[in-house]
């Protein structure tokens, strides 16, 4: 006797003809149909990514080496983390 | 030149990345003999370059951490992951890995999966574009040659498993749903496609992911279903079916019984 479960044709045959059926009746289960969206916006955004001038920060003015220091910033995140409920509590990432 | 060239490249490799190092040999302006600002500039937009994409690509990543913290992160990462190809567009598939060792992010255990899901969408985004099966082709399908059929899935197709709430949370901060209270904090496993022209990321539900992972590795319709019960009893083999079929997750269906005939 082995815990494998089979399936027989029956069944498999049945589960099939059910999701036929909540496919043909159910027109949200299909994938949306073309239309602009925000997705195509961002793939034609990071075309620039490169740029000079793609946006704050990334100006030509001279930036030397003060700019560019690697581990002066706090380890603090002042996103959304916090309002994100876990098992533990809030989430939050100060650096005490 | 080309024996030169190589170590010049590497030079001036090095030193876009580490500011300690010496303005790369051979490298002059028509104002300066030794351009240390001028490269200055160029390694800085470099930088600023590398962790615009980043942001361009981890948006409810950068959300959950906020700005500061992110450019922080990024920046850690573009000086030791420089981009393998000039498609900025694929620039930090080892993003979410390095979040997950990455020790200041250690509080939020959640942050990498969400980044691993973002991460996919892009691939699926930018994924071939295939033509969705449709569900009709298995109407006609003999009962027993059902347990045999093998399907092809969408080259979009991407599973991001987690020990986390991942789908919800990446809604919350990908802009998809609202902000609120997570009340059934247990692990999701995210299912991202590209069926059509939008990229898709759903929950799955349980058994889900076994069953389709066998899909895609050529397992065929019975032993997929089989596997997919033994890891959970809650499996259900109709709603996975039409999450296949109505879902456009297969492109192609492979009757074997009929093809040997």
């Amino acid at each position: 006797m082995t815990t494998k479960t089979q399936l027989t044709a029956a069944s498999l045959a049945g589960a099939l003809a059910t999701a036929l059926a909540l496919v043909a009746t159910n027109a949200s289960a299909g994938p949306v149909a073309p239309r602009p969206s925000m997705d195509k916006c961002y793939g034609v955004a990071m075309k620039g990514q490169n740029d000079c001038a793609a946006g704050a920060g990334t100006t030509c003015a001279g930036t030397s080496k003060a700019d560019y220091q690697r581990n002066r910033w706090k380890y603090v995140a002042k996103g959304t983390c916090e309002s994100i409920t876990t098992p533990e509590g809030q989430g939050s990432l100060s650096s005490s | 030149m080309p024996t030169r060239s190589p170590t010049l490249e590497g030079e001036f490799a090095r030193a876009l990345r580490d500011p300690d190092l010496p303005l790369p040999g051979g490298v002059i302006a028509h104002t300066s003999l030794r351009p240390q600002k001028r490269f200055a500039v160029y390694r800085n937009n470099v930088m600023v370059g590398l962790i615009g994409a980043l942001e361009a690509r981890f948006p409810a990543t950068k959300r959950i951490v906020g700005a500061d913290f992110f450019t922080a992160s990024a920046r850690i990462f573009a000086s030791a992951h420089p981009p393998h190809s000039p498609l900025m567009m694929t620039y930090g598939d080892a993003f979410p890995d390095f979040l997950a060792t990455f020790e200041p992010a250690a509080e939020l255990p959640y942050l990498a999966d969400v980044a691993r899901l973002e991460a996919a969408r892009t691939r699926a985004y930018h994924a071939a574009d295939a033509r969705p099966l449709e569900p009709a082709a298995l109407a006609g399908v003999e009962p027993e040659a059902l347990a045999g059929l093998r399907f092809v899935l969408h080259p979009s197709v991407e599973i991001v498993a987690s020990a986390f709430p991942v789908v919800a949370i990446w809604a919350m901060n990908g802009g998809e749903s609202e902000f609120a209270e997570l009340t059934d904090w247990r692990g999701e496993d995210a299912l991202i496609s590209r069926p059509m022209l939008d990229v898709e990321v759903r929950r799955m539900p349980a058994g889900a992911r076994t069953f389709l992972q066998a899909l895609g590795a050529g397992q065929p319709l019975g032993a997929a279903a089989e596997a997919a019960l033994a890891s959970s009893p809650e499996f259900d083999l109709t709603i996975n079916l039409a999450a296949l079929l109505g879902g456009g997750l297969a492109i192609a269906v492979i009757n074997e019984a009929l093809e040997d005939s």
